[in-house]
């Protein structure tokens, strides 16, 4: 699987935005994406996270990017989508404003990020790359999904 | 001798006796007839002015009627008056020159009067000088008495019987006879005379009581003449008064006529103004239908505006709704791009997935993707297009509403104005109409103007005569004032010739006392002159028998001639001067008799000059007949002078029947004094009679 997503020593990720920027996945972690229509909210869930759906035959939490990058809260629409993860086993649906592309960056394209921006962000982005004109940050899952690890665990359980 | 000389003693003393009457009895005749003179020029000189008082009055009286007539008939035909007035200007020309003549014969009759007077002072010089003459032939008769005395005592010594003697006694007895003859017709013409002195007396105490009649008439007549003259002045000022109103009246009319003249000039300018108005009214009114007929039509462009905007304004909703149609379409479209996007995308992560065997999967999902981005892009650019028709639409719906609310108001506005025009159409028909009217009066107003313009003129032209013609009467009034205060003179002058007529009157009385006195003294003496020749026929017959002693008294009878012849002679000396006294006396009187003959030429002069005066005068009445017939309709304070002048008339009517009174009283009075002239005639003619008579005794003696 991991050889297939660095065909012809590429990597392919899915593009999607929050909060007017742009971010990348790698498609390897990426299990399908869906419309969000129905979000079924659970009780003393933290603020980030909308509530559970139902995909694929499997219940999955529900992840608000944009609360937990700490931008405001925005109403869902026809693009917004849920990007489900998995990772070490765990699947987590991701709620972002949109998600329509899927490209190949070469890793020359992709730079560690800048240090002042490490020590906030730093968590997350993995590294900076450019396709095209536009500055995109690329994403490091584990990280994301390490402090929602027991939230994963209970939701899973 | 001594005989003759006897006889002629006895009728010497009669002849001496007889010449002191014949002289007091011409001295009365010759008194008596200047007095019955003084009275007859008197007489004239008051029936002269007796005649012009008359005829003064007679003016004065015809003029005052006509005045008054005259008064009441004033103005109306102004060209007339101003042809009058000249007239009267020539009448009263020819008046002064009449005048001038009269005052000319005046002077001449002035010259004649003096002339009359030298010769009245020469008669009473000659009869002066025949009084003194008569004196000394009384005094030379007394002489020749004394003489005839003393021959008297020498012929008693003269031989008594001769034959010549006795046929001389004869003679002298027969003349003596003839004397007493003589002086029985004396006697007999005393008789007359007494009884003629008489008449003379009763006729002069009648003229007395006359002439008395008539100064009392002559102070009513003066006092008339007073009152009427100051009706007179009283007229004149009211006839100043009139000129000064009339030349008020002209100044009035004046400022009136450039008032009309303006007036006409506004009227016109009023005239043009109204036919300016009248003109733009009727053009308000066309461009007010004009206004009307555009008003509808944007009324009905406002209609169909509407219409159009109602309509499109359906439309756009109706493409509102087709809008949100298609944007709920687009949407659909939307949702179907994306779900492609969103299924290329897990095709793709499939394709990843599959490694080399999904890379030709993941291909048709990469353009599959595009596909539904390009849609998705298509979809979103139309829903911007859609989005920003439909924002088009609800405005352009918004701007329907807007112009459907303007149109509606507009209709409305319209509405308004179309019947604010009706109106207007209407006031403005109103306004032609009153303009019309307007413009109608003003042309009346001028015509109405210009002929008060003209009226004012002719006004003005009338009052300006009439002003003139008042001017001419007041000036024709103040020469009757004059002439009126010449009547008063003339009716002083009346009374005081009445005065002198009286004191005459009475002078003659006393002269006629003073005949009859002396008629019966004539008498006396001519019975007495009878006694004497009665003694001398005595005497004759003692004459006879004393012839004896004549001749004895023949020598002292020749020297007694003698001297009787010389005082004979100084007697016809005496009576020669007296004869001459008398011619020259005669030559006066012939003199005073041309004069007064020139007088009454003078006096006829002044007559016709008075007349023509008089006719002159006519004209001028009826010249001012003809002001005063035009004047009439002008003042109704004429009446008052009307009223006055028939008072004066009445006035004048007493005066002129005073006048008359007087006139008739006054040819009584010359018919007296003629009589009375007659009489004194006749007392000179048997003055002249006896005279005669005693000289042709005395020269039948000789």
């Amino acid at each position: 699987m991991s050889a297939s997503h660095t065909v012809q020593g590429l990597e392919t990720y899915i593009l999607f935005t929050v909060a007017g920027t742009t971010y990348a996945l790698p498609s390897r972690d990426v299990r399908h994406m869906e419309m969000l229509e129905g979000v079924t909210r659970v009780p003393n869930a933290p603020p980030f996270v909308d509530g559970v759906v139902f995909s694929r035959g499997q219940v999955v939490p529900v992840v608000n990017l944009r609360v937990r990058f700490g931008f405001e809260r925005a109403p869902y629409d026809l693009r917004t989508r849920l990007i489900v993860v998995q990772s070490a086993g765990r699947v987590i649906g991701l709620v972002v404003d949109s998600a329509r592309e899927f490209v190949n960056i070469p890793p020359t394209a992709i730079q560690p990020p800048h240090e002042a921006l490490a020590g906030m962000s730093g968590r997350y982005v993995e590294g900076v790359a450019s396709v095209g004109e536009r500055l995109i940050l690329t994403l490091d899952l584990s990280r994301i999904l390490k402090f929602a690890e027991n939230l994963s665990m209970d939701l899973s359980s | 001798m001594a005989t003759r000389t006897k006889k002629t003693n006895g009728r010497a003393n009669g002849a001496a006796h007889y010449a002191i009457d014949v002289g007091l009895l011409q001295e009365r005749a010759g008194q008596v007839t200047s007095s019955a003179h003084g009275i007859a020029r008197i007489a004239d000189a008051v029936f002269e002015g007796s005649e012009v008082q008359l005829r003064s009055l007679d003016e004065a009286a015809g003029g005052l009627h006509q005045m008054a007539t005259s008064l009441t008939q004033t103005a109306t035909q102004a060209e007339s008056a101003a042809v009058s007035t000249e007239e009267l200007a020539s009448s009263v020309n020819e008046l002064s020159v009449s005048i001038e003549q009269v005052s000319t014969n005046t002077v001449n009759l002035a010259s004649a009067i003096n002339e009359t007077a030298a010769a009245a002072q020469e008669t009473a010089a000659s009869i002066q000088s025949v009084t003194t003459t008569t004196h000394d032939m009384a005094t030379a008769a007394q002489q020749v008495a004394t003489s005839i005395t003393q021959m008297a005592r020498s012929t008693k010594s003269v031989s008594e019987d001769t034959d010549s003697f006795a046929s001389a006694v004869t003679e002298t007895a027969a003349a003596i006879e003839e004397m007493s003859r003589s002086i029985a017709g004396v006697a007999d013409n005393a008789n007359d005379l007494a009884v003629s002195a008489e008449e003379t007396s009763s006729s002069i105490n009648e003229m007395a009581a006359s002439i008395e009649e008539v100064g009392a008439m002559t102070e009513s007549l003066g006092a008339a003449v007073d009152q009427n003259s100051s009706s007179i002045e009283q007229l004149s000022r009211s006839i100043q008064s009139v000129a000064e109103n009339g030349r008020r009246i002209t100044d009035v009319v004046t400022s009136a006529a450039t008032s009309a003249t303006q007036m006409e000039r506004t009227t016109s300018s009023v005239a043009g103004l109204a036919k300016q108005a009248d003109e733009l009214s009727r053009r308000v009114g066309r461009d007010a239908e004009e206004g009307g007929a555009a008003v509808q039509k944007s009324m009905q462009g406002i209609g169909r505006l509407r219409d159009s905007m109602v309509q499109s304004a359906t439309v756009m909703r109706e493409m509102g709704k087709r809008t949100s149609e298609i944007s709920s379409i687009v949407d659909t479209i939307n949702l179907i791009a994306e779900r492609t996007n969103l299924l290329s995308l897990n095709a793709s992560i499939e394709a990843a997935r599959a490694g080399d065997a999904g890379r030709g999967f993941a291909v048709v999902a990469e353009e599959i993707r595009n596909l539904a981005d390009r849609s998705a892009k298509a979809t979103a650019d139309i829903a911007g297009i859609i989005k920003a028709l439909q924002e088009v639409a609800q405005d352009a719906v918004q701007a329907t509403n807007d112009g459907l609310r303007v149109a509606d108001d507009s209709a409305s506005l319209a509405e308004t104005g179309a019947s604010g025009l009706k109106k207007i159409l209407t006031g403005v028909g109103e306004i032609t109409s009153v303009v019309g009217e307007v413009s109608r009066a003003a042309d009346e107003q001028r015509q109405a103007s210009q002929s008060v313009v003209t009226g004012v003129a002719a006004t003005a032209e009338q009052a300006r005569l009439v002003a003139a013609a008042t001017t001419e009467q007041a000036r024709a009034a103040s020469q009757i004032v004059q002439a009126t205060a010449q009547m008063r003179k003339v009716a002083q002058e009346v009374a005081k010739a009445t005065a002198e007529q009286g004191n005459a009157a009475r002078d003659i009385i006393k002269a006629a006392q003073g005949t009859t006195r002396t008629a019966a003294l004539v008498r006396k003496a001519s019975a007495e002159q009878a006694t004497s020749a009665a003694n001398i026929t005595q005497a004759a017959d003692s004459m006879r028998k004393g012839a004896a002693s004549t001749s004895r008294a023949l020598a002292e009878q020749a020297s007694a001639a003698d001297q009787i012849a010389k005082s004979a002679g100084a007697l016809n000396t005496m009576i020669a001067s007296v004869n001459k006294a008398m011619s020259e006396q005669s030559t006066a009187v012939t003199q005073i008799s041309n004069t007064m003959s020139g007088m009454r030429r003078d006096a006829e002069m002044a007559a016709r000059a008075l007349s023509e005066q008089s006719r002159a005068l006519k004209e001028m009445t009826g010249a001012t007949q003809n002001s005063a017939a035009q004047i009439k309709r002008i003042t109704q304070a004429n009446r008052e002078h009307s009223t006055v002048s028939g008072k004066m008339v009445e006035q004048l009517r007493e005066v002129r029947r005073i006048t008359d009174r007087n006139a008739r009283d006054v040819s009584e009075t010359k018919g007296s004094t003629a009589e009375l002239l007659k009489h004194a005639a006749d007392l000179v003619g048997l003055v002249g009679r006896g005279a005669n008579g005693a000289r042709g005794g005395s020269n039948g003696r000789g």
